[in-house]
């Protein structure tokens, strides 16, 4: 992986340097970046149309996804795993959508703060069991998992509910110019308001600190059960983001979780974040979640089974991790 | 040089991912379709004239006259023999009308926020039409209205949605359990007692044809309904529906019963009720291959009586059918009785084992070559549907 954050290598790169270290750092991020580009100039020749009114259905679609994989990577970097973000999501999103029918523009906001709480304290339980029980972290998120779904089950048994208007408002169409979709500028803001003040916060550097070195932290005074738990908690809160942009985009909650918590592992790992922990950002995978995107819409353009999209999003996914993997055996050796 | 080395690391990712995007779309196959075209099923009721376009109108589709593009979205049940009949019948269909150069089907399992997607991902194709299968009736909303927007009509099977610019089309349920109670309770001479075996709760579809039950139950009042007056459900999954029978048979109540109400898990209670040994009582449900199976074998069930009604998954072929319709400026009849404006509700038929002539029918159904057990054998409907049974087995679309 390249997308390395010890910051020896800064210093070692020099003034001069300084843009061709950023560069290096996120030299994965870049790469898929230009992926992107490349997959769009395909989707562009072959359906001449794809305009503005397609971008702006790719970033609603991605939304809810990409969000997962902001809570995902959270909590992936500082080590750990959350199996149950999309049961959160469920969770979530149908006490949104229920909260909200019949009620005032008014009542919506505080629904809105209300739900992102509620993501807080399932992150909060998940990251007090984690630490507290020491029960491994995949097999207690896999238990909540089925805790939450059940929680979601038992607030509303069938898909319904509806969102207030101005929610729904915020994902769909553009803003000020037809190629800026809101749901990218809303993702852009989130991320903006969390995760930048975030990296460069004590919070921050510790859960990079015990994803690459959980002993090594510890000895460098690190606290690391409360930054593992508040590690949760983060992902706890963006799941409830990705769990409202759900409801945003269909007006409705549903119950049944959908297929975020697998796929946000999957965006996470093509995105460059390091499973080990310790290693990469929120950008990569978000980059990763549009690729994927656009690999379906592909298919679809192309009149392939959609069945196959799926097998080509898991060849993607593995063909990356050996190339990665390839890259750091080079860099090992040289 | 390692940064070299990085660089062609990335060129490497990429070629790979375009390798995999490039082997997929090179491998377009259709799965199931080992039936060759035989017309000696004739007996089916479709007309004559639909065997004509089919044989010659699939190479050169684009030389017809006026072509559509048209979208098919599925969002569940990938696997389930009904699903996968109504996404073959919308094959069927838009290779059999001749009138449709390109269909795209999206049918894996989903949400509704993916459901969401794929309907963007045909609007952004550009098709004609978009037939579909919704996750939810309020959800869908948003895309149908950007759909409408582009003026591509949009069609909703199998179940409604609110979107007021949709048409729906799907199954009478509660017409479907009307006919059926009808008939078992008249062969009950309108006095017994009777097993109502329901689906899933809370789903449309189960709560319809309660109604419909219900409503036949008012017009008998000497009929007693068990293990409970609002039946006992089986969720559509056939190990709870022969548990529910085993039980039943268990407690000695069945002794006491006349007469099976059944909402679509005939076979297994049948089957129950043979391993236990027990006299067959008058059996109601749905077209689904294996009940139709059971009511044209004495020898293995004797003195099985039974009734099939129609709860046709070619609702799929069908909305493909009422797409070209609305393309083509036709009028559509619809019915004012729906929940919805805008929507057709199929009337369902019933057929039983007492006649010949209704024996010679469910036989009809079931000679379909290569029909999937699972699949309900109405495979064509009325006024809809334009293809040969033999079409729909081969699930093949315009092109493929």
């Amino acid at each position: 992986m390249s997308a390395v954050t010890a910051p020896a290598e800064a210093v070692r790169a020099g003034r001069g340097g300084i843009l061709l270290s950023w560069g290096r750092r996120n030299a994965w991020t870049l790469g898929l970046l230009a992926f992107l580009v490349v997959m769009l100039a395909f989707t562009k020749m072959i359906q001449p149309r794809y305009g503005p009114i397609p971008v702006q259905g790719l970033a609603t679609s991605v939304l809810p996804l990409a969000l997962a994989a902001v809570a995902q990577a959270v909590v992936v970097i500082g080590g750990g795993i959350d199996l149950s973000i999309g049961s959160m999501m469920a969770l979530t999103s149908v006490v949104a959508a229920t909260a909200m029918e019949g009620q005032s523009a008014e009542f919506g906001v505080a629904v809105v703060l209300g739900v992102l709480l509620l993501g807080l304290v399932l992150g909060a339980v998940n990251g007090t069991l984690v630490v507290v029980t020491r029960v491994p972290d995949i097999v207690v998120t896999l238990a909540m998992a089925f805790v939450w779904a059940g929680f979601a089950l038992l607030v509303r048994p069938a898909p319904g509910g509806l969102a207030v208007q101005w929610l729904k408002d915020l994902v769909v169409g553009p803003i000020g110019n037809e190629w800026i979709p809101r749901a990218a500028v809303a993702l852009i803001v989130i991320v903006g308001v969390t995760w930048i003040p975030l990296v460069r916060s004590r919070l921050g550097l510790s859960i990079y600190a015990i994803g690459s070195n959980r002993l090594a932290a510890f000895r460098s005074g690190v606290p690391v059960g409360r930054t593992r738990f508040f590690d949760y908690v983060l992902t706890g809160l963006f799941s409830a983001l990705a769990g409202l942009s759900l409801t945003a985009s269909t007006g409705i909650g549903t119950p049944v979780p959908g297929p975020y918590t697998l796929m946000s592992v999957a965006a996470v790992v093509l995105g460059g974040v390091s499973l080990a922990g310790g290693r990469g950002g929120v950008f990569g995978p978000i980059v990763a979640v549009v690729v994927l995107q656009l690999v379906r819409t592909d298919m679809t353009f192309l009149n392939v089974n959609t069945n196959l999209a799926v097998v080509a999003q898991g060849v993607i996914l593995i063909g990356v991790v050996m190339v990665g993997s390839l890259i750091q055996m080079r860099r090992a050796r040289s | 040089m390692k940064h070299f080395g990085k660089a062609r690391g990335l060129l490497a990712l990429v070629a790979v991912a375009t390798l995999a995007a490039a082997c997929s779309s090179s491998a377009t196959t259709a799965p199931a379709s080992q039936a060759p075209a035989e017309s000696q099923a004739a007996a089916t009721q479709a007309p004559a004239a639909t065997q004509a376009p089919a044989a010659t109108e699939a190479p050169s589709a684009s030389a017809a006259a006026k072509t559509w593009k048209i979208g098919y979205s599925n969002g569940g049940g990938v696997g389930n023999g009904f699903r996968e009949e109504q996404v073959c019948t919308a094959k069927a269909e838009a290779l059999a009308s001749g009138q449709v150069s390109e269909l795209t089907t999206i049918h894996r399992n989903t949400d509704a926020a993916g459901q969401l997607s794929d309907i963007r991902d045909l609007i952004a194709k550009g098709v004609d039409a978009i037939v579909f299968n919704p996750n939810d009736p309020n959800a869908l909303n948003p895309a149908l209205q950007e759909a409408n927007a582009a003026g591509i009509k949009t069609i909703s099977v199998d179940a409604y949605v609110t979107d007021p610019n949709t048409y729906n089309l799907y199954n009478n349920q509660v017409e479907y359990a009307y006919l059926g109670a009808k008939w078992l309770f008249e062969q009950l001479g309108g006095k017994g007692t009777v097993y109502y075996s329901r689906g899933l709760a809370g789903h449309p579809a189960d709560s319809d044809r309660d109604k419909g039950f219900k409503k036949a139950l008012a017009e008998y009042p000497d009929i007693k309904v068990v293990p409970s007056a609002d039946g006992v459900f089986t969720g559509w999954d056939p190990a709870t529906a022969t548990q529910n029978m085993n039980d039943f048979i268990a407690s000695g109540q069945y002794d006491k019963i006349n007469g099976i109400w059944s909402s679509g898990m005939g076979k297994q209670t049948v089957d129950a009720i043979k391993a236990a040994n027990k006299k067959f009582v008058p059996i109601v449900d749905a077209d689904i291959g294996g009940f139709v199976a059971q009511l044209l074998d004495p020898t293995n069930y004797p003195g099985l009586q039974g009734a099939a009604v129609t709860n046709t998954a070619a609702v799929g072929g069908a909305g493909v059918g009422l797409a070209l319709k609305l393309l083509n400026g036709e009028a559509v009849q619809t019915d004012p009785s729906a929940p919805q404006p805008n929507t057709v509700l199929l009337v369902p038929v019933l057929v039983d084992n007492l006649t010949d002539q209704g024996k010679a029918t469910l036989q009809s159904w079931q000679s379909v070559k290569g029909l999937d057990p699972l699949w309900p054998l109405g495979l064509q409907i009325q006024g809809w549907t334009d293809y040969t049974p033999e079409q729909a087995v081969a699930c093949k679309g315009p092109g493929e």
